[in-house]
């Protein structure tokens, strides 16, 4: 699925005092079967972008197509179920007395049957890793084990594109990794996913393409290599390495991800 | 209140002390703390590290009184959190996960003043701090925003400006930094940086090389405290990491693996320096 944004404006609390225009004119494609990475400060409009790609948030002005066709056309169900999206700290939303029905919710207002809402719930669960906590209760988990159960009742939907906010916001060391392979296994089987991410490190490691938006407005987007290499100084700790060292070794080339710039670090050395 | 005998109490030289402290959550299985002792001494900066799930912020709820301990004893500068949690949080203050939850008044600079409104802060006093706190978390321009307008990352500045406008001598931060960009986590850090020898603090997170410049690093993982290390020798050490789901940050995973010490070199600038230094050197010597 082609998802498609244009010209996109929102202005928060229009007409009062506290008016905020958060979105300035943002026009964007998420390219089936790619991770894109959206990064940018603080307050740069990252979330409230991503959530005009399933009409959450209606723009002020501009346009959001599905695959060509305007979203709001769409019944709002259909385009949630085809667009699915994992709010910042989605563990606050949790609310069944076990995960398994957490998960299940979802899936069962789309009026499957009972058996193909079980199998979600444990594909689902399994992807994520966390199949061992389907029969315990949501509010007895940790931070990390929470944020999976969460992201599990999106993924439960089947989205052809998946949007994340911060997902690794709090997770520790090794489940921040589980989660970016869990997205680059999406990303084969077909799904696109849209990556809210101030983390650069992690962007590095599992984006196609790179959208950085700053104050409301696109300022760069691109592969990983081009953007981060145009601006080293809003760069993951990989490039802002290599770009130190590129002046002298210009034979280093453009390494983004961690083990490319191992091995290119390794060659300048001759080890 | 009068506690002229506050130096005699047990703990009491500790600004934290935990003796064999035990602690489950109803209906689980197992504890989500067991037999945890430690102490911080005033003016130390005390990371603490483990995985989802290792005991870390049921550590920080039982510091400021929110849980009792099963067994075994708190003390805040000699004060039981668990009979005594008002008078332990005008010395103890927490930065919570999610700064969603904290965020309650209409505008910012209400919130920043909330707990001061509590102590019963005199007004003219409140708003110097109130100034204080939002300067030093670089949001001067947002005091009339409202807080449900603002980014993640910018309410969880709000969140640390209302815990520094209090100015506790303690600082417990569970991860403080988990939705700032990096030019928001550099200032942040920088700051705390800046309390180090006035504020005692006790420092909860997964970004490793936060914690480069701590004077001690904890481990908790599975409710125990498994290591109580200084940060070279956390950094050095490849089986505690992976024994409790750590992973290196990028820079001192870079430098292991082309043959540097790893704790020397957390900054991209010190990695390039030393690489550079080496193959001018012609030296390949690993």
């Amino acid at each position: 699925m082609k998802l498609e944004l244009r010209d996109l404006r929102h202005v928060y609390a229009r007409g009062t005092p506290f008016e905020v225009e958060a979105l300035r004119g943002v026009s964007l494609v998420v390219e089936p079967k790619e991770v894109l990475a959206i990064v940018g400060g603080t307050g740069s409009g990252k979330s409230t972008l991503v959530q005009h790609m399933n009409l959450l948030l209606v723009p002020t002005s501009g346009q959001v197509l599905v695959d060509g066709a305007d979203a709001t056309t769409l019944r709002r169900s259909e385009l949630r179920r085809r667009v699915g999206l994992v709010f910042q700290f989605p563990e606050s939303a949790l609310f069944a007395p076990t995960v398994e029905e957490d998960v299940a919710f979802a899936p069962r207002q789309l009026g499957l049957d009972e058996e193909e809402v079980r199998e979600r719930v444990r594909q689902s669960l399994r992807a994520l890793g966390a199949g061992h906590l389907a029969g315990r209760s949501p509010f007895a988990l940790s931070g990390g084990e929470k944020r999976r159960a969460a992201i599990a009742g999106v993924l439960a939907m089947r989205p052809e594109v998946l949007v994340v906010d911060e997902p690794t916001a709090g997770l520790d060391p090794l489940s921040r990794e589980e989660l970016l392979d869990l997205i680059l296994g999406l990303r084969e089987s077909g799904v696109s996913v849209v990556l809210v991410s101030h983390d650069l490190d992690e962007v590095a490691e599992v984006a196609d393409r790179v959208c950085v938006l700053h104050e409301g407005r696109v300022s760069a987007v691109g592969t990983p290599a081009e953007v981060f290499y145009g601006d080293p100084t809003q760069a993951p700790a990989t490039v802002r390495v290599t770009s130190l060292l590129r002046g002298s070794r210009p034979e280093i080339g453009d390494p983004v991800r961690s083990q490319e710039t191992l091995d290119a670090l390794r060659a300048l050395q001759g080890t | 209140m009068q506690n002229p005998g506050e130096w005699t109490r047990p703990g009491g030289s500790f600004a934290v002390s935990c003796e064999r402290v035990s602690y489950s959550y109803p209906g689980s299985g197992r504890p989500a703390l067991s037999e945890v002792s430690l102490d911080l001494r005033q003016g130390e900066y005390v990371g603490v590290v483990g995985p989802n799930g290792g005991g870390k912020s049921t550590l920080v709820r039982l510091l400021n009184g929110l849980l009792r301990p099963e067994s075994g004893r708190v003390l805040v500068t000699g004060r039981d959190p668990a009979t005594e949690p008002f008078e332990v949080r005008k010395h103890l203050g927490v930065l919570f996960q999610n700064p969603e939850n904290g965020l309650v008044a209409p505008f910012v600079e209400d919130d920043v003043a909330f707990g001061l409104e509590n102590l019963g802060v005199p007004r003219e006093e409140m708003l110097g701090r109130v100034a204080r706190a939002v300067r030093a978390v670089g949001l001067e321009g947002y005091e009339r925003r409202e807080p449900h307008t603002l980014s993640g990352g910018e309410k969880q500045r709000v969140a640390l400006a209302g815990l520094l406008a209090v100015e506790p001598e303690i600082l417990v931060l569970d991860e403080p930094t988990s939705m700032l960009d990096t030019a928001g986590r550099r200032e942040v850090l920088e700051y705390l940086q800046d309390l180090h020898s006035e504020k005692t603090v006790l420092h909860v997170t997964h970004h490793l090389e936060e914690l480069t410049g701590a004077d001690r690093i904890l481990v908790l993982n599975g409710g125990e405290l498994v290591a109580d290390e200084t940060p070279e020798r956390f950094f050095s050490n490849a089986d505690l990491l992976r024994e409790n789901r750590l992973v290196l940050p990028v820079v001192p995973r870079l430098a292991l693996k082309l043959g540097f010490p790893p704790a020397k070199l957390s900054t991209p600038e010190e990695l390039a320096e030393a690489i550079l230094a080496r193959t001018q050197s012609g030296t390949r010597s690993r």
